[in-house]
């Protein structure tokens, strides 16, 4: 018996699962139409009590048990069942503990585990479904019932939600754990499920349920304030227009004043420079001065050229024409060297007639000779030639140099 | 004296200019002064200063807006109440008939109130392509109160939203951007039309209820 059970719901499943795409078309669309096109899979799916024809001439449907799963499964938003139906579920459980005790009562213990087994599925179902319905007011409580339009489609829907909640708190309310306890006797077992199980998740839907009323309640006012305002500036425009001699009685007259026509005048009003009084020019434009302009555009403009043509190619030869200046040095320097005797700067200037001016001829001079290799230099020898400042002590003016070989 | 205390009377001083500049304080237009009048500490010295200028912190819209009334009412301070009201009087017609108009245009359930963001160019683009909410918009933008005279869709919606901002009913956050924000002071004008309503008998929202009902027919 078990074995065929196993076998027909996976055959179940696996059609579910073959025709996958089929069933989630009409579960989104929420019937389907024979038109030929899938006709085998639907007939398959028609014997299988997975589609269903609620009235002849009707287009097939899904049954409410596939469309519950796939609700439950997919959290989907549009669901809005709550199997709000305890006391049937109370009176399963009952029947059941009643059966389990009997059978225990003879010993017949295969049979009582059978029992206690059916027991545990129902309560354990019976407070899923309860948190499931819980979870279910949640999400239509925090999208503010988002999936209709309208504020009145909102409110009706909190209505309904309202009225939801009520039935699974009379629900719960046909709970007697006195008499629960009095079934469960001094049986273990059946304590554990009926008393301990029950009440602990009993007591806390039962506190979860009350804070999803308040918050209904609270969007229900939240949505008739709206639609109330609504209304206030239809009204109005309506009266308005119909009575367009209408004029609003003098509400300030009476001796008691509404507060909420108690408006002080402003007594601090917005301040402006005067620029047209001449006599706070002085202060303005003192003022004005102190004010420092900081200007962050247009620096930092730097142009770039765009789109320049760049080649990399072999660098071309190029050359330093050398100074003349420093030619001539180094002509006094081979002069120097050819006389083989000692002959001052500007001597050599003088004697050559060379329009340098003399100070630019000594330091180049100087510069020449400091500049020389160290070996080159060694033949050389430059003698400054000057005298101490008079009166700065440590001081020496050069006048002119000496050039000779060492 | 510690620099916390300084900074609380600092917060405090600007709270109270905002007040005796005739300001509605709201969480979208004045969220810090807000909050700090939301604790009772503070309202309680802002009362004691205000008090000594024969002023008072007074509320609307279930506390969330605060604004500021006069203590004691002599001869020249109902004078000011007088014309006050006779302006929000006045203004109540175009306020409303813009209230529906962008409630309509934007297909919403909800008319405008604190915090909500109207974003001018689909807006404008909504109304633009709709014949009857044009009509509407010239209707409006051709009252006194915003003293339009354009016959360009454009610059009636701007001058409207203009005018908005200027007298607080709306804020515009980001001076680039065309978006703007509900104050508190719609909130405000909800309420004095519902103090009217029930003043004086009107029942408004079942005029309106029984009017859908017969559209509905």
């Amino acid at each position: 018996m078990s074995s065929n059970l196993h076998q027909a719901g996976v055959k179940l499943l696996k059609q579910l699962g073959r025709h996958a795409d089929l069933i989630m078309d009409v579960y989104l669309s929420g019937s389907i139409a024979e038109d030929g096109e899938n006709d085998s899979a639907i007939d398959k799916l028609r014997k299988a009590d997975i589609l269903w024809r609620p009235e002849p001439g009707q287009e097939l449907r899904l049954k409410r048990s596939v469309r519950a799963l796939l609700e439950e499964a997919l959290s989907d938003e549009r669901n809005r069942q709550i199997d709000a139906n305890v006391g049937s579920s109370l009176a399963t459980i009952k029947t059941l503990a009643d059966h389990y005790k009997e059978a225990r009562h003879s010993a017949d213990y295969s049979a009582s585990e059978a029992y206690l087994a059916d027991l545990s599925e129902q309560v354990y179902s019976f407070t899923e479904g309860l948190k499931y319905s819980i979870r279910v007011l949640w999400s239509r409580i925090n999208n503010e019932f988002g999936y209709v339009g309208t504020i009145n489609a909102k409110i009706r829907e909190n209505e309904l939600a309202q009225s939801q909640v009520s039935e699974l708190l009379n629900g719960l309310e046909m709970f007697q754990f006195s008499e629960l306890g009095e079934i469960a006797g001094d049986i273990r077992e059946l304590r554990k499920l009926l008393v301990t199980r029950l009440q602990e998740t009993l007591s806390d839907c039962t506190q979860e349920l009350s804070v999803v009323q308040g918050r209904l309640l609270e969007l229900l006012g939240r949505f008739r304030q709206i639609q109330g305002r609504t209304r206030l500036l239809k009204g109005w425009l309506l009266y308005t227009d119909m009575h367009p001699d209408y004029e609003v009685a003098d509400h300030v007259s009476h001796k008691q004043l509404p507060t909420l026509f108690n408006r002080a005048e402003a007594i601090l009003a917005p301040a402006a420079v005067d620029v047209s009084n001449t006599a706070q020019e002085v202060e303005l434009l003192a003022m004005v001065s102190q004010i420092k302009s900081i200007s962050r555009a247009g620096r930092d403009l730097v142009m770039r050229d765009h789109d320049v043509a760049f080649a990399l190619v072999e660098a071309e030869d190029f050359d330093i024409p050398d100074n003349p200046l420093k030619l001539a040095v180094d002509e006094y320097f081979c002069a120097v060297i050819d006389s083989g005797i000692n002959q001052s700067a500007l001597d050599y200037l003088r004697q050559k007639e060379m329009d340098w001016d003399p100070e630019s001829w000594l330091y180049q001079v100087i510069c020449g000779y400091e500049g020389l290799p160290e070996e080159h230099r060694r033949y050389f020898e430059l003698e400054p030639i000057g005298e101490r400042h008079p009166v700065y002590s440590g001081n020496f003016i050069i006048r002119d140099v000496e050039l000779g070989l060492a | 004296m510690s620099s916390s205390t300084q900074t609380v009377l600092v917060g405090q001083g600007a709270l109270i200019e905002a007040l005796l500049r005739g300001e509605f304080i709201c969480r979208t237009s004045n969220e810090d002064a807000w909050r700090a009048l939301k604790s009772q500490t503070t309202r309680d010295s802002v009362e004691q200063y205000l008090n000594q200028i024969n002023r008072t912190l007074a509320s609307a819209g279930e506390g969330e807006v605060f604004f500021c009334g006069y203590l004691q009412l002599g001869d020249d301070e109902r004078k000011v109440i007088s014309s006050q009201f006779r302006d929000i009087c006045h203004a109540l017609i175009p306020l409303v008939e813009w209230l529906v108009l962008v409630q309509e245009a934007s297909g919403q359930d909800a008319p405008l109130s604190e915090g909500a963001a109207v974003r001018l160019n689909e807006l404008q683009t909504r109304i633009e392509d709709t014949p009857a909410f044009r009509e509407q918009l010239a209707k409006i933008s051709h009252y006194r109160l915003f003293g339009s005279s354009s016959t360009q869709v454009d610059a009636q919606i701007k001058l409207v939203f203009k005018r908005l901002v200027e007298l607080g009913y709306l804020l515009r956050p980001n001076q680039e951007k065309q978006i703007y924000i509900a104050t508190g002071k719609l909130d405000y004008l909800y309420e004095v039309i519902r103090f009217i309503d029930e003043t004086e008998g009107l029942s408004l929202e079942a005029q309106a209820e029984t009017a859908t009902q017969r559209d509905l027919i």
